[in-house]
């Protein structure tokens, strides 16, 4: 982590930072905190997560173990296949007119699904800068942590981990990667179907877009405030890079994966020679589990990475609010955050500031931990939320019916 | 007693029927939301899609169906028709799809079954097979699940039929073997199985469980579209998506409308077919031809579960090996402990709904068993959930829980379980009893036994296998259901079905086919010992329908 830290000063979006010292609240006394140890004793905490990777699931299976044997909170991993599904029962509870004793304590969320519930004032807060643990996180080094999405996160949901979009090839076949828009658009005109990325609005799809646009614009900073009359002008280069590389791509551009695994499962059985993540080890993991070939490897664009973070938060309507303020404050310790960053656990990169922390708990975290295996560790933060639906909508418009 | 049971059925059944329908004729109500759903692009396409690809799946399942049946009934292999017909009936539709996408494929088993000796392919070719733009791999997939629940309802119906006497007739006439089946059996069968074979077509228009594997995407059918809007975080389609669900219930009864009109002319096809005087006697030759299409149907649902068991048990599966390079069966290992605890609840939960919908259908059924009018207005209100898209009817469900404050307990899953199996119960049970001669009960009754008596004493064991069926249908009903388990146990009561979709929504198919796997296990025990109780319970009673 250290070793990009630097970089992040060569942000070229830094939107959104009105909120950042707003945020950095007063800390809450170590009573008020004792306090809510005390009361979440013996509740149950229902943390409703996406459940689509065993990694992630084992990895929650533990904290499941570790907040129950230190602070008697009963931690259960609601298994959900998109957390939309959530968001649809807090709305259901909400017309049903219950505004306590909710069914879900604490949601695993970022982007447009906090955006969305913010907005409809669906969520609880602001608390995420209230747990001591909050004090930890690296707000300055990696301002997605208290951006989301360029929407300011206002202590209603606290950083979890971080991301940045990458890129994985069959380093067999596809031997030294093409790491610019042109180069790449070269290559899959070379070579016939052996590229895709998951269709929109798939949350990798629309990233690799938002990705695409953000380098082959000569100034992205158009795209740091809203949507407006000169979209199609500032998405033009985008337009015609996906008009020129559709027709060599899997299945001539008529068909996309539906989603960022779908596609690892296309490399992996041999149909393409790509696919695409938000997570940098999670290529090192599946060629670790035999679920890649070996060659595999992982790029990114020679103009950046983009990058973000995911987040908790806490319904307005959550039965155990304490029990989920303990377990948010338990997941941001160096101890969790050094078991979830291991690359053989799950390998998503820690959002806290190393150089704060005590030695020991610095130690926690293997060198491997906060080092990308990425060839650049220049990052680019996300467009302004607006431009995430009106990406979508144009590209369905464009491609969507054919 | 009519009352009674009526109030119940009507409290059971009809209270969440009104609160889906109601909370979505709300949030519907607004015409930006009729206007974004209208404008939406190639919302036309996805509409012809879903009326195509249901209809055209579902008429492939009818024919395939009789088909089977006919050439079951004119030889020996009737009873293993039924059995081959429950375990495809078992397999939960999201594992089929699945399957049979592993199966077809250009990477799938099939290809890989050829290359590269006879294709000389390396690599998997860049062709457009499932998933194609015209549906064709959906409709094959539809067919594939539809025939087996088909052909189960056909057999179901022999039962109402003097299958035995009509042949005889026909074949004094000098009628052929299969001639004489079409002829006289086919069209009394067919007039038995209308409402299975309207929830066929209904499935078929609105499912999403075989269109997300199978259907198209550019522009995918209009089900998969609500079904996006429903789990999308866009808030704004919400009501689009409310809208949409009026639009698919049109949509799904236009097509009933449409087929039932088609099926009118087909009947007048066949009645010319039926009195153009040939005998057909030759059709024997034909008959063997032809069984190639249901041993066709059964080779690929086997061939996906196969497909699903190699790419369950490998974690890679590279083109072009037939079997994984390496077994690793660490991940079933690891699966297991959570595995065994969703089983048992979802056999808790099968059991709850077998009590409930079978229980329910047969007091019901006795009390309207000289009433087909009633009869017909409960199987219409039955019918309602299988006639609304989930979504829209999940969210007023949902409210009505939370409203009851019984979300989350076993209570409201069961409840809900109940209320998607009733239908199909409903139909094999009310059937049956209407079907059952009335002289009979008189008969128990003039011979001094009482109400309870005679209905325990006569109606019941008359009905057993009837009972047997409706029970295994209602259990595999219960455990293929995911969406109305989630949103009734909030999350919280798991299932094969929850675990089995969220791992499937990460594409990992490795993990889906380990889930999907014991998907399919739990009806097969169950439909084990519905047959086994059915042996032991036919041993004595010869001549009870069966």
């Amino acid at each position: 982590m250290q070793s990009f830290r630097s970089h992040w000063l060569l942000l070229l979006l830094s939107i959104g930072a009105c909120g950042i010292s707003d945020a950095q609240a007063a800390t809450p006394s170590q009573d008020a905190w004792q306090e809510v140890e005390r009361n979440a004793r013996g509740t149950t905490v229902y943390f409703n997560a996406w459940a689509g990777d065993e990694a992630i699931n084992r990895y929650i299976a533990w904290a499941e173990r570790e907040v129950s044997r230190r602070y008697g909170v009963t931690l259960v991993h609601v298994k959900v296949a998109d957390i939309a599904e959530a968001v649809t029962r807090v709305l259901a509870e909400r017309a049903a007119g219950r505004t306590s004793q909710g069914s879900i304590d604490l949601l695993w969320i970022n982007g447009e699904n906090f955006s969305a519930l913010r907005r409809a004032g669906l969520l609880y807060g602001p608390w995420a800068d209230q747990v001591p643990n909050a004090q930890l996180i690296d707000t300055k080094g990696n301002p997605t942590t208290i951006v989301d999405f360029t929407v300011a996160t206002e202590g209603y949901e606290l950083a979890w981990g971080s991301a940045r979009f990458t890129m994985f090839y069959d380093s067999a076949t596809v031997g030294e990667p093409p790491r610019t828009p042109a180069t790449l658009l070269g290559w899959i005109r070379g070579h016939q179907g052996r590229f895709t990325y998951p269709r929109p609005p798939d949350f990798l799809g629309t990233s690799f877009i938002k990705q695409l646009l953000l380098v082959l614009m000569p100034d992205p900073s158009r795209l740091a405030s809203p949507v407006g009359p000169d979209f199609e002008a500032v998405t033009r280069p985008l337009w015609d890079w996906l008009d020129a590389a559709h027709p060599g791509m899997w299945r001539r551009g008529r068909l996309f994966p539906a989603s960022g695994p779908a596609q690892r499962e296309l490399l992996a059985v041999g149909e393409v020679d790509w696919a695409l993540a938000f997570n940098p080890l999670e290529a090192l993991r599946a060629i670790s589990n035999h679920e890649l070939p070996a060659t595999v490897r992982a790029t990114t664009f020679a103009g950046g990475a983009l990058a973000n973070s995911h987040f908790l938060a806490i319904p307005f309507n959550a039965r155990s609010r304490d029990g989920a303020l303990v377990v948010a404050n338990f997941l941001l310790s160096p101890e969790a955050q050094a078991y979830k960053a291991d690359g053989a656990i799950w390998g998503d990169p820690t959002v806290l500031n190393l150089d704060a922390l005590a030695p020991a708990d610095r130690r926690r975290f293997s060198p491997a931990a906060g080092i990308p295996i990425l060839p650049s560790e220049h990052l680019l933060t996300e467009p302004d939320a607006s431009w995430s639906a009106a990406l979508v909508q144009a590209w369905l418009g464009r491609y969507g019916v054919q | 007693m009519k009352a009674v049971a009526l109030t119940i059925l009507l409290a059971v059944s009809g209270i969440p029927i009104l609160a889906g329908v109601g909370i979505t004729l709300v949030e519907a109500a607004d015409p930006a939301a009729w206007s974004t759903l209208l404008h939406f692009p190639g919302i036309g396409r996805s509409v012809a899609l879903s009326v195509w690809t249901g209809a055209a799946g579902t008429v492939l399942a009818l024919v395939l169906a009789h088909l089977t049946v006919a050439l079951a009934g004119t030889s020996t292999w009737a009873r293993r028709v039924e059995a081959l017909a429950l375990p495809v009936i078992a397999l939960p539709h999201l594992a089929l799809g699945i399957g049979l996408a592993l199966l077809l494929s250009p990477s799938g088993l099939l290809l890989r079954a050829l290359s590269p000796w006879a294709t000389g392919l390396h690599r998997p070719p860049d062709w457009l097979l499932v998933q194609d733009p015209l549906g064709l791999s959906l409709v094959l997939g539809l067919a594939v699940k539809e025939a087996p629940f088909l052909i189960l309802m056909l057999v179901g119906a022999r039962a109402q039929v003097p299958v035995t006497r009509l042949m005889l007739q026909s074949r004094s006439l000098g009628y052929g073997r299969l001639k004489a089946w079409w002829v006289s059996v086919a069209p009394l069968l067919q007039r038995q199985i209308r409402l299975p074979l309207a929830a066929a077509i209904v499935f078929g228009v609105t499912n999403v469980e075989m269109a997300i594997p199978l259907g198209p995407v550019s522009p995918p059918p209009f089900a998969v579209v609500l079904w996006q809007w429903f789990t999308t975080s866009r808030l704004e389609l919400r009501g689009a998506a409310f809208a949409g669900s009026i639009l698919l219930v049109v949509v799904a009864i236009g097509t009933l409308a449409v087929a039932m009109s088609a099926l009118r002319l087909a009947r007048r096809v066949h009645s010319h077919y039926a009195a153009s005087g040939r005998r057909g006697r030759s059709s024997t030759s034909i008959a063997r031809t032809l069984a190639i299409l249901p041993g066709l149907v059964l080779a690929l649902a086997s061939g996906a579960v196969a497909a699903l068991v190699c790419r369950g048990l490998s974690p890679m599966w590279r083109f072009p090996a037939v079997l994984p390079e390496a077994i690793d069966a660490s991940l079933i290992e690891r699966s297991a402990p959570s595995l065994g605890a969703a089983l048992g609840t979802t056999l808790a939960l099968g059991g709850i709904t077998v009590v409930l919908a079978v229980g329910l259908s047969l007091w019901v059924a006795e009390s309207l068993s000289r009433d087909s009018l009633w009869r017909r207005r409960v199987g219409v209100v039955l019918f309602a959930p299988l006639l609304l898209p989930q979504m829209a009817f999940l969210f007023g469900f949902q409210w009505l829980v939370v409203r009851l404050g019984i979300d989350g307990t076993w209570w409201a899953v069961g409840w809900e379980h109940a209320l998607f199996a009733l239908p199909y119960a409903w139909g094999i049970v009310a059937g049956a009893r209407s079907a059952l001669d009335s002289r009979l009960v008189v008969t128990a009754r003039t011979l001094g036994a009482g109400l309870l008596r005679a209905w325990w004493a006569v109606v019941v064991p008359l009905l057993s296998r009837s009972v047997l069926l409706a029970g295994a249908i209602a259990f595999s009903v219960s455990v293929a259901l995911y969406l109305p388990t989630l949103f009734a146990g909030a999350g919280r009561v798991a299932t094969v079905a929850t675990e089995a979709a969220s791992a499937a929504s990460s594409g990992n198919l490795r993990v889906a086919a380990v889930h999907g796997a014991a998907q399919a296990i739990a009806p097969l025990i169950a439909l084990g010992v519905a047959m086994l109780t059915g042996q032991s319970l036919f041993r004595n009673r010869q001549g009870v329908p069966r």
